[in-house]
């Protein structure tokens, strides 16, 4: 058969033409690319410790070969928002607890980044309502997997709810669920890093020392899907993707040159290399923009202004803020590019460095030195929530959300509303899983330590009652308070349910995790306003100026439920095993005793007549050796005889057995 | 007479002591089948037998398509079609001793058609028309009209629509001038034609090497199907994942246009093959991707080189996250395709066989990857490609990393290698020269139904399901699938999820489905037909509820019941034996003072 002569021919025709499609394709084809940046921020603390914020985002645009060929964007999320139809999504995984009071309530960072312990997963998914639960249990297998975390648990209905006013993107097709007791390690650090087009080889996420992160007294890192429209076509919407892990570190003490203060006192003083171990080597390429941000906030900024007043008569030439950190309180290492101001009066201050490409011998190192001891305050939530248990015993409890106003709602009767009323808005989500049976009715609320009549503040309320074995209870509270308000609690009372013998966790004795509830206010705005607006906006500092409501967590509440005693069963075995077999052997033994008696009536004819006492003694001797006098004669008589022949054929019969038995099951 | 109470008695021991003792044990045993049948499993009925007879007639008889073959001879003067037929037919059964194998054309019938211009003859079985009415264009034309214009001119006469009546026909136009070169050309579609001054017997073993090679075996020196690699997914799905691996994006970053390369070179090929698998492609690009094998530098080549060896190591699994996606979900197969951008440590990079020689397209395909990611995790492997950048020196002036694209051309090229790797994919050429024949992709959905029930019943999964099954007496197994059953709940509670029934229920009447069909000729549908009932018969198996555990041994409940008969055995048995035991002592006793008595 070699007369297929002619298509070598016709296959370089086919290439030519496939060649000429191409390059007449490649001319045309100007569209959106995917793109990708890297930011990281950094922030002394009110407490000696630093905040560091890596902020990760990836876009990509919504075409046609969304989740078939990417080049930047991770191409299994891109799968799992097709196949899902998200819409938005937010994962997060957190270890330890945002410390409201020290670390602030009331910035971007806080209000976006404080997350629950362990697992929060919301999403809101883009297909009918009788879809939605299904498209969420998919979701949190796929999740599992890829995160390596055990998500797949929130896909029992008991396990997620679905809140309407707390996310503002709700509308009906919004899941909700939290595992407050994941334990997060580098196993979920790893496919996070892993949807990074550089990972952890180059770039900012290079300083990532896992060491340094998971000794951290607070790190959650966290991934973010949302759909940006770019236009007016929905056909030019994007999907963005951020990945941010915030954590919150105790830098090891800088020994500097400050002679004159005591080391007590003074902030530490830091550097990246001291912080993480690492240095930044270079950028990653990939990124579109890599920058490094240091914030000093408004109350160090009030703090260092002061300082700066009071000793302006040393210092002559009175040094500025702005002036590349040159001031009275910190010496930065590194003179920033830029510098970035809130527009208020009394603002935070950001220091922009850009990270160039790698150069062998360069290597970015960001450091603060202090030299004077500073005491400020971080901006807090409106409200302070904490949440905590009351009752005890195993039956009944009550749940009280207790809410203390801070400076910032003290602020606002200050600044805005002095003659009129004012009011501020509080949302409320409680969600308490189906054995902590809640009585709605027994709700009570006191403003500044009064009882009051719910509707009086209350503004809407939607409760969905928990069911056994099927859903969980959901309350929601869109709570109207004075601004003048100094502490409301939110009472409510439950009765512990029981659970099935196998629905308990292992360690039951523990206790059952309440999720965190979430307050939230969406009179206040988090986001930041800097002056700079003509210059170009990073994710980050779009991030910062958002306008976004403040959001907090409380604690996780452990509430302890009676647990069985699970060797029950057995218990039960051995018992009813032991009733038993004493009833056979009694029953028996009283059966078989007539034969004694038979043999003694005969006894007692052929044999002498013992005296009174003899047979007293007799008596008792055989009560105390049994059966042994009169059943020991024919055994022992036999005994002799019995060992060789019949002993061996039984242990033979035993052996038979076994191994019958053996061939045929 | 005197009477020693050691040795006798003078009455008969009584029997009842030993009736009352034996009583319990009794009511224990007349007890046990009640216990037994209350612990039993329940096992829903399956249908083994309608399995295991498929299975047996399946080998006992394998499956074969019906295959009609037309000879057409345009120009010669046989002088009677039928014998002319039966030697068709001969020569065929001798180029193709293997016709009994499944997927062949076991049973194919040869019509001709003798059109010498001025007579018309034809079989009875013809369907073509006599005298044939584009025979004297072929003729004419054949020398100067182009091949593909011959076949479109032939498929428009022959009626050869894809799907329709599929007979395979080759035209044998007698040119005349015996000296004339004879041009025998497969077209596209299911017929072939020879050109020139052809002998009446060459014609006839002409022919019939067409229909035998070509038609039947689609060119492939036919081995086993069994023994054949198929990389299709048990639901019927191929991903092809093709990754771009820059190994060092601070040297250079490489991208491609993986849109367009998809659409123009790869969308056309998938949807002929639409029938056999469900092929979706996906691309990604990754970066900071070093091999984790060493090359060393040949001074001679004036380049790096790295055995293939190493092989194993090259692929660097930790780093390298060429991630099974979602989209190939359950049991689709997904095939990694790699392009492999050196760093400029390590550019030009050779790949060097273990013969020594360099490999011509630098690249490796899956065979050698897959023997030696047998153990590993990455299993499915189409194969790699190492593409070194035209110049290997890095720019150190620039700021950023130089960019550039990989053209739809140069991944042509590229695909050269590739296409090694995937004519792997369906035995035959999938990304066969210019084009996916019609005649190609009949072979290939006949092989590939002869697979699927091979997997099916022959071999693999539903028999071996049902094997399974079977030999596991106390496996449960519900009716609903996926139900999650409690099992006494008093002893021991047991997750017991299952199986089986509808999907196998299901799996066998689309088996029984593409064998009905295979015999009517539809290959497509068989193909379709036979894809689904693998799918659902692996469906059976896989499912999640089997590898759970689902299986209640005898030894578990033996462990189970174990102490509460043990407990109770004692004080039951104990007492019959040392109650007969007296019996008989006593007995004996008695038995000794009669014989004294009847002494004295």
């Amino acid at each position: 058969m070699a007369l297929l002569s002619r298509k070598g021919t016709l296959f370089l025709l086919f290439l030519f033409s496939i060649f000429l499609l191409s390059a007449s394709a490649s001319n045309g084809s100007g569209e959106e690319e995917e793109e990708f940046w890297e930011e990281l921020l950094l922030k002394p603390l009110p407490d000696r410790k630093v905040l560091s914020h890596f902020h990760f985002q990836n876009e990509a645009p919504l075409s046609d070969s969304f989740a078939r060929h990417h080049h930047l964007f991770p191409k299994s999320i891109a799968q799992l928002v097709k196949k899902f139809h998200i819409k938005a999504m937010e994962l997060s995984f957190t270890q330890g607890r945002w410390n409201y009071e020290r670390w602030g309530g009331f910035d971007p960072i806080s209000s976006h980044n404080a997350k629950p312990p362990g697992v929060e997963l919301w999403a809101v998914f883009d297909v009918p309502p009788h879809q939605v639960d299904a498209s969420w249990k998919d979701l949190t297998h796929a999740l599992s997997g890829l995160f390596c975390a055990s998500i797949n648990f929130l896909e029992s209905s008991t396990t997620y709810s679905a809140p309407k006013w707390t996310f503002q993107s709700a509308l009906g097709s919004l899941r909700y669920g939290t595992l407050p007791r994941e334990a997060v390690c580098t196993e979920n650090l790893t496919p996070w890093l892993k949807l990074l087009p550089c990972r952890d080889k180059a770039g900012l996420s290079a300083l990532m020392d896992r060491p340094s992160i998971y000794k951290s007294f607070y790190h959650s890192q966290r991934l973010h899907l949302t759909q940006a429209k770019t236009g007016a076509n929905p056909k030019n919407s994007r999907v963005v993707l951020e990945q941010t892990l915030t954590v919150v570190l105790q830098p090891n003490i800088l020994t500097g040159g400050t002679n004159y203060v005591s080391e007590a006192k003074m902030q530490p003083s830091w550097s990246l290399s001291s912080i993480f171990g690492r240095k930044i080597n270079g950028r990653c390429v990939l990124a579109k923009s890599s920058n490094v941000y240091l914030q000093v906030e408004r109350g160090l900024v009030t703090q260092l202004e002061n300082l700066q007043s009071s000793t302006a008569t040393f210092a002559a030439n009175g040094t500025n803020l702005d002036d590349f950190g040159r001031n009275v309180g910190f010496e930065l290492s590194v003179n920033p590019d830029r510098v970035l101001k809130e527009v208020e009066k009394s603002s935070s201050i950001l220091y922009e460095y850009p990270i160039k490409v790698h150069k062998d011998s360069e290597q970015f190192d960001l450091g603060i030195t202090w030299k004077h001891p500073v005491i400020w305050s971080t901006p807090h939530v409106p409200l302070y929530a904490s949440r905590f248990l009351m009752g005890s015993g195993n039956e009944r409890g009550a749940i009280a959300i207790c809410m203390k106003s801070t400076e910032s709602t003290q602020e606002l009767v200050a600044a805005n509303y002095v003659d009129q009323r004012c009011n501020f808005q509080v949302n409320v989500l409680q969600i308490v899983p189906w054995y902590i049976k809640v009585y709605y009715h027994t709700l009570q609320l006191f403003v500044d330590e009064k009882p009051q009549i719910l509707t009086d503040f209350v503004e809407r309320m939607h409760v969905s009652p928990s069911e056994d074995k099927v859903s969980p209870g959901l309350m929601e509270l869109v709570l109207k308070l004075p601004c003048e308000v100094k502490s409301a609690v939110l009472n409510i009372e439950f009765d512990k349910g029981f659970l099935h013998i196998d629905e308990y966790p292992p360690d039951a004795n523990q206790g059952f995790d309440i999720p965190s509830a979430i307050i939230s206010f969406p009179d206040f705005n988090a986001g930041l306003q800097f002056s700079d607006n003509s210059l170009s906006k990073t994710p980050m500092l779009s991030k910062l100026q958002e306008r976004s409501p403040v959001i907090s967590y409380t604690e996780v509440l452990l509430v302890p439920l009676t647990t069985p005693d699970f060797s029950m069963p057995y218990n039960v075995i051995t018992i009813t095993c032991t009733v038993f077999a004493l009833y056979f052997g009694s029953l028996l033994n009283a059966l078989r005793r007539r034969v004694g008696e038979e043999e003694r009536r005969l006894n007692d004819k052929g044999g002498k007549k013992d005296a009174l006492l003899n047979r007293v003694l007799g008596k008792l001797s055989s009560k105390f050796r049994g059966r042994s006098s009169v059943s020991s004669q024919p055994s022992s008589s036999s005994s002799s005889s019995l060992i060789s022949p019949k002993l061996i054929l039984r242990v033979l019969l035993v052996a038979g057995i076994a191994v019958a038995w053996q061939y045929y099951s | 007479m005197e009477l020693d109470p050691k040795t006798m008695r003078t009455t008969k021991p009584g029997i009842k002591p030993v009736i009352l003792t034996l009583i319990v044990p009794f009511s224990f045993i007349l007890g046990f089948p009640l216990l037994w049948k209350s612990v039993e499993i329940y096992r829903s009925p399956l249908p083994f037998c309608g399995i295991e007879a498929f299975s047996s007639q399946l080998d006992s008889k394998p499956l074969h398509f019906r295959c009609q073959f037309q000879a057409m001879f345009l120009g010669f003067n046989f002088t009677a079609s039928n014998d002319v037929a039966e030697a068709i037919i001969n020569k065929m059964s001798l180029l193709n001793p293997n016709s009994s194998q499944c997927g062949n054309c076991g049973a194919y019938e040869v019509s001709v058609v003798i059109d010498s211009g001025t007579s018309c003859m034809r079989t009875e079985n013809s369907k073509a028309q006599c005298p044939f009415k584009c025979g004297e264009e072929v003729a004419f034309f054949g020398g100067k009209l182009s091949d593909e214009n011959v076949d479109e001119l032939l498929r428009g006469c022959l009626g050869n629509v894809d799907g329709g009546g599929n007979v395979y026909s080759v035209v044998v136009v007698n040119g005349g001038d015996k000296e004339a070169e004879v041009r025998a050309v497969v077209g596209k579609y299911r017929h072939a034609w020879i050109l020139g001054g052809v002998l009446e017997e060459k014609a006839l073993s002409r022919v019939a090497e067409i229909f035998a090679k070509v038609f039947m075996n689609g060119r492939s020196e036919g081995d086993s199907i069994r023994a054949k690699f198929m990389p299709v997914g048990a639901d019927g799905r191929i991903v092809l994942s093709f990754s771009l691996l820059n190994a060092e994006p601070r040297d250079w970053i490489y991208d491609w246009n993986f849109r367009e390369i998809d659409e123009i070179l790869l969308q056309p090929v998938i949807q002929s093959l639409q029938p056999i698998a469900n092929i979706t492609v996906e691309s990604q690009v990754l970066y900071h991707t070093q091999k984790s094998s060493f090359s060393y530098w040949d001074e001679v080549l004036g380049s790096h080189i790295s055995s293939t060896k190493d092989l194993p190591f090259f692929v660097d699994s930790n780093e390298w996250h060429l991630d099974t996606s979602v989209a190939a979900g359950g049991r689709s197969k997904v095939l990694q395709l790699l392009v492999y951008i050196p760093s400029a440590k390590e550019c030009p990079l050779q790949l060097e066989l273990p013969n020594g020689d360099l490999s011509n397209t630098n690249g490796f395909i899956s065979r050698v990857i897959h023997l030696a990611f047998k153990f590993s995790l990455l299993n499915m492997w189409g194969g790699g490609v190492v593409w070194n950048p035209q110049s290997c020196i890095k720019d150190l002036e620039s700021k950023d990393p130089p960019r550039h694209m990989i053209s739809t051309q140069v991944f042509l090229s590229l695909m050269n290698c590739h296409c090694l790797v995937t004519r792997q994919l369906n035995e035959v050429s999938v990304f066969h020269r210019d084009s996916h024949n019609v005649w190609e992709l009949d072979v290939l959905s006949q092989n590939h139904v002869c697979l699927n029930l091979y997997s099916l019943f022959g071999v693999s999964f539903l028999k071996f399901n049902s094997m399974q099954v079977q030999s596991l007496p106390r496996m449960i197994i519900t009716d609903e699938i996926g139900k999650q059953v409690i099992v006494n709940a008093y002893w021991m509670i047991f997750w017991l999820e299952t199986v089986v029934y509808l999907q196998v229920m299901i799996s066998l009447e689309a088996a029984k489905f593409a064998q009905s069909n295979a015999s009517a000729g539809i290959y497509d549908a068989s193909a379709v037909s036979s894809r689904q009932a693998r799918a659902l018969a692996e469906d059976s198996f896989f499912h999640p509820s089997v590898m759970s555990i689902s299986y209640y041994s005898y030894w578990h409940s033996v462990s189970i019941y174990a102490p509460y008969f043990l407990l109770v055995i004692k004080p039951v048995i104990l007492p019959v034996l040392s109650e007969w035991k007296r019996y008989k002592q006593e007995n004996m006793k008695f038995v000794a003072w009669k014989a004294k008595a009847k002494v004295t």
